[in-house]
C-alpha cells in the first residue's frame, strides 16, 4: 500500500462509519417528529454509506477485509430500527411494571 | 416478547463474555509460548553474538527479520547466562529512566522520540554518530550517545542526559540489538535499509 | 444525605483537582512540541507526559469511586459498610497520589535497579506509579470493594445494576496486579500490560461507568429499572463480545502470532455496531423527554458522552483499526488524536455528568441551569474537538511521510516531526489546549457555584416549609 493510498483508505473508513451514524441519528429524527423529509436524509445517508462501501472495495485492502466491510454495511441497516422498537416495547412495558 | 426480559439478555451478557474469556485464554497460552526467549517470533537472548538484518520476504509478503553471521556485540561473545544478565539490566534501564514516556517500543509508548523497535538497525549510526563520536563500532558509537546525549545532538529536539552509566549503556544497546531480531509482522514498514557490515 | 456521599463529594472534589493538574501538565507536554527545548534538563517531557496520563487515570478512576459512593446507598437504601475505612483510605489515597507526584517532579528517575522501581518510577506507561504507591492504590481498591459487597450483604438485597457492578470489581481489582511484575522480554512485558491497559480501559471501565450512567439514568430522568437494567445487560453483552478479542488490535505488531491480525482487526471492526445502538438510545432518550430535565447540565453531558464515545471511540478507532492501515498509523499522533477522543467522549463526559447530578442533590436545588454551564460545555468541547482534529492533521502528515515513505528511521522521524503540516497541527494543538483549559476555569466556577442561589420562588417555599431560605 502506497502513502496515497493509505491516506485515501482510512479516510473512507472513517466516513463509512460516520456515514452510519448520520443514518442512525437520522433515522431516529424521522421517527422522532414523523418527518418524511427527515427519512428520506436517512436513506441518503445509508446509501451513500453503500456508495464509500463500494469504492473501498476498489481499495488495496485485502479481500477479506472487504468482506467484512460489507457484511458491516448490511449490519448497520437495522441497528436503528430494532433498537428504537426495542426502547419503545421496553418502555411500554416499563411502565406497566413500574 | 423475549426481548424485553432482562433475564434474556443477562443469560447473553454472561455467555457472550464467558464463550470471550475462554477463547482468549486458549490464544494466550499459545502466544506465550510464541513470544517466550527462544520461541518462534522471539529469539534467544544469545542473538545478539549474531548480524541482524531487516529484509522483505516475498513469501509472506512484509518485512521480517534475519539472522546472519556471528557478529559479536562489544568485542565479545555472550554466554546465555551473561546475554540473561544484561538483557535483565537493559530492561531495567528502559522503566528506571522512563523511556516509554519520550520513546515508543514495537509502536508504544509516548510519541515525543523516535521508536526504538528496530533502533539497532538504524543507518544514522553508521552515517552521523559513529562520525561524530568517533566510534569504531556503532555499538559503542551508541553507548558513548546514551551516556552523554547532550554532547551529541541530532536536531533542535534533544534526549535529556539521563546519567546511563557504562555497564546501563552496553546492556541497553545488547536490548535494543535483541529487540530489533523480534518477528513483528512486519511493523515498521520497510524500515531503514541496511546491511550490517562493520 | 448519607456519609457514603459526603465522601462521593470529597471523591469528586479530588477528581476534578487531578482533572486540573492533568490540564496543566498536558499543556506543559504539548509546548515541547512547539518549542524544542522547553524546561529540558529541569522537567523533561517524559516527566509533564506522564503526570498528565497518570493524572487522567487516577481522576477518572475517583470519579468512578465517587459515583459509587454516591449511588450505593441510594440504591441499597442504608448506609455503606465501613464507611469510616473508607473515609480513612480517601485520605491515604490522596497522600499517596500526591507523593507519587511530587517523587515524579523532583526525584524524576533512578539507576537501574528494582529499588528504582519500588520507591522512584515503574516506567511503564500508564502504571508507572512505583510499587509501594500501587500496593496503596490496590488497598484502596480492595476497601472499595468491602463496602460495595459489605452493604449489599447487609442490605440483603442484590439489583441487576449492583450484580454487574460486584461481579466488575473482580476484574478491577485483579487485573491491576499486572502493574506490579518487571518481564524482561519486552513482549511478554506488553502482552500482559495491554491486558491491564486494554481490559481495564475496554471492558472493566466501560461496565463500571455502564452501571453508573444506568443508575444516574434512573434519578435523571426517572426512567424504570427494568429498561435500564435490560439496557446494561445488552450494554455488557455486546461491550465484552467485542472488547475482549478486540484487545487484538494491541496484538498486531509486538511480536505475538499473526493470527492476532484477523482476530484484532474482525473484532474492533464490530466496535462501532453496540455504539451506534448507544447514540439512538440517547436520541430516543432526548426525544422523549422533549430536553426537559431539572438538571439540564447533566443531561446534557449524558449526551456528550453518547455522542462522544460513538464518534471518539468508533469513528476515529474504525479509520486506523484494520492492520494494513494500522501498519502505518501505529504509534504517530494519530493514535493520540483517537486516544483523546475516545477517552473524553466514554469516560469524562459521564463523570462529569455524575457530578452535576450528585450537587443538585447534595444543595437540593430544585432546578440546575445557567449560563455558566453552557460556557464551559461549549469550551471544553470546542476545545477538545480542535485538539483532535489538529492532532488528526499531525497524524496524517507523520503516517504519511515518517511511516509510508520515510520508513520510521531517526531521519524518518525529523522528516514528518518538521512537516509543515505536522508543524501547524501541533501548534493548533497547543491552542485548542488553551480553549479547554478555559473551559476547566468555568467548569469549576460552575462546580462551586451552581444551585447555592435559589430562585425567588424556592426561597419562598423553602421559608414556608421551615427551612432556610
Amino acid at each position: 500500500m502506497t502513502a496515497a493510498q493509505m491516506l485515501g483508505t482510512s479516510l473512507l473508513l472513517a466516513i463509512f462509519v460516520l456515514l452510519a451514524g448520520c443514518y442512525g441519528v437520522l433515522y431516529c429524527l424521522a421517527r422522532l417528529r414523523a418527518s418524511r423529509r427527515f427519512g428520506r436524509a436517512a436513506a441518503t445517508a445509508y446509501v451513500l454509506q453503500g456508495l464509500c462501501a463500494a469504492l473501498l472495495a476498489f481499495s488495496p485492502l485485502d479481500f477479506w477485509w472487504k468482506v467484512l466491510l460489507l457484511g458491516s454495511f448490511v449490519a448497520y441497516l437495522p441497528i436503528p430500527p430494532l433498537t428504537w422498537r426495542l426502547l419503545e416495547n421496553l418502555h411500554e412495558s416499563g411502565e406497566q411494571h413500574s | 416478547m423475549y426481548a424485553e426480559d432482562p433475564a434474556f439478555w443477562r443469560a447473553g451478557a454472561i455467555s457472550s463474555t464467558l464463550v470471550m474469556l475462554v477463547v482468549l485464554a486458549f490464544l494466550t497460552v499459545d502466544s506465550i509460548a510464541t513470544i517466550r526467549p527462544g520461541g518462534a517470533n522471539v529469539p534467544a537472548y544469545t542473538v545478539i553474538n549474531k548480524e541482524i538484518r531487516y529484509e522483505f520476504d516475498r513469501e509472506s509478503n512484509r518485512y521480517r527479520p534475519v539472522i546472519g553471521e556471528d557478529q559479536p556485540l562489544f568485542g565479545r561473545v555472550y554466554s546465555a547466562e551473561q546475554a540473561e544478565k544484561a538483557m535483565r539490566l537493559g530492561k531495567l534501564v528502559i522503566q528506571s529512566r522512563n523511556c516509554m514516556n519520550c520513546h515508543t517500543f514495537f509502536g508504544n509508548g509516548a510519541y515525543y522520540a523516535p521508536d526504538l523497535t528496530k533502533a539497532w538497525l538504524d543507518p544514522a549510526w553508521q552515517q552521523m554518530w559513529m562520525p561524530m563520536t568517533q566510534a569504531a563500532t556503532r555499538e559503542e558509537a551508541i553507548a558513548i550517545f546514551l551516556m552523554h546525549p547532550e554532547k551529541f545532538p541530532t536536531w533542535s529536539r534533544q534526549m535529556p542526559n539521563l546519567k546511563i552509566t557504562r555497564e546501563e549503556a552496553e546492556a541497553l544497546v545488547a536490548y535494543l540489538k535483541w529487540m530489533s531480531a523480534v518477528e513483528t509482522n512486519g511493523f515498521p514498514i520497510h524500515f531503514g535499509h541496511i546491511q550490517t557490515n562493520q | 444525605m448519607f456519609r457514603s456521599q459526603h465522601l462521593a463529594l470529597k471523591y469528586f472534589a479530588a477528581a476534578m483537582t487531578l482533572f486540573g493538574i492533568m490540564i496543566v501538565a498536558g499543556l506543559l507536554a504539548s509546548t515541547n512540541y512547539v518549542h524544542d527545548g522547553f524546561l529540558l534538563g529541569k522537567l523533561d517531557f517524559s516527566v509533564t507526559k506522564m503526570l498528565h496520563i497518570d493524572t487522567m487515570i487516577i481522576w477518572l478512576l475517583m470519579g468512578f469511586i465517587g459515583s459509587v459512593y454516591w449511588f450505593v446507598p441510594i440504591e441499597l437504601e442504608r448506609e455503606a459498610v465501613g464507611i469510616r475505612l473508607a473515609e480513612v483510605m480517601f485520605w491515604i489515597f490522596c497522600v499517596v497520589v500526591a507523593v507519587v507526584a511530587a517523587v515524579f517532579i523532583f526525584v524524576q528517575y533512578g539507576p537501574a535497579t528494582e529499588m528504582s522501581l519500588w520507591f522512584i518510577n515503574q516506567g511503564r506507561k500508564y502504571v508507572e506509579a512505583p510499587r509501594w504507591a500501587a500496593i496503596g492504590i490496590t488497598l484502596v481498591v480492595l476497601v472499595f470493594i468491602f463496602n460495595v459487597v459489605g452493604t449489599a450483604i447487609k442490605a440483603k438485597r442484590v439489583t441487576g445494576i449492583m450484580g454487574v457492578l460486584m461481579v466488575d470489581l473482580i476484574p478491577l481489582f485483579g487485573l491491576y496486579l499486572i502493574a506490579f511484575p518487571s518481564i524482561t522480554n519486552m513482549s511478554e512485558d506488553q502482552y500482559w500490560w495491554w491486558w491491564l491497559v486494554h481490559l481495564w480501559v475496554e471492558a472493566t471501565w466501560e461496565i463500571l461507568i455502564g452501571c453508573i450512567m444506568a443508575l444516574a439514568l434512573m434519578q435523571l430522568l426517572g426512567t424504570s429499572r427494568r429498561i435500564v437494567e435490560t439496557w446494561l445487560y445488552i450494554e455488557v453483552a455486546l461491550v465484552l463480545g467485542t472488547g475482549i478479542l478486540g484487545l487484538g488490535h494491541h496484538y498486531f505488531w509486538i511480536g505475538t502470532p499473526s493470527y492476532w491480525l484477523g482476530i484484532g482487526g474482525f473484532f474492533s471492526a464490530l466496535e462501532p455496531l453496540p455504539l451506534l445502538g448507544m447514540v439512538v438510545h440517547a436520541v430516543y432518550d432526548a426525544g422523549a423527554h422533549r430536553m426537559k430535565t431539572t438538571n439540564k447540565p447533566a443531561f446534557f453531558w449524558v449526551m456528550a458522552e453518547a455522542f462522544g464515545n460513538f464518534i471518539g471511540g468508533g469513528v476515529f478507532g474504525f479509520m486506523m483499526t484494520l492492520p494494513q492501515i494500522n501498519l502505518f498509523t501505529h504509534g504517530t499522533q494519530w493514535t493520540v488524536s483517537h486516544g483523546h477522543f475516545a477517552f473524553w467522549g466514554a469516560y469524562s463526559c459521564g463523570v462529569l455528568a455524575v457530578i452535576y447530578l450528585a450537587l443538585q442533590k447534595s444543595r437540593a436545588a430544585q432546578q440546575l441551569d445557567g449560563a455558566a454551564w453552557k460556557w464551559s460545555f461549549a469550551l471544553l468541547n470546542i476545545g477538545m474537538l480542535g485538539m483532535v482534529g489538529a492532532l488528526l492533521v499531525s497524524g496524517i502528515a507523520q503516517a504519511f511521510y515518517e511511516r509510508a515513505m520515510g520508513g520510521s528511521t531517526l531521519q524518518a522521524f525529523i522528516e514528518g516531526q518538521t512537516n509543515v503540516w505536522f508543524v501547524q497541527g501541533i501548534v493548533m494543538r497547543l491552542v485548542f489546549g488553551f480553549v479547554f483549559a478555559a473551559g476547566y476555569v468555568v467548569l469549576m466556577y460552575d462546580l462551586l457555584t451552581i444551585g447555592k442561589k435559589r430562585t425567588a420562588a424556592e426561597g419562598l417555599r423553602a421559608r414556608a416549609a421551615g427551612g432556610p431560605a
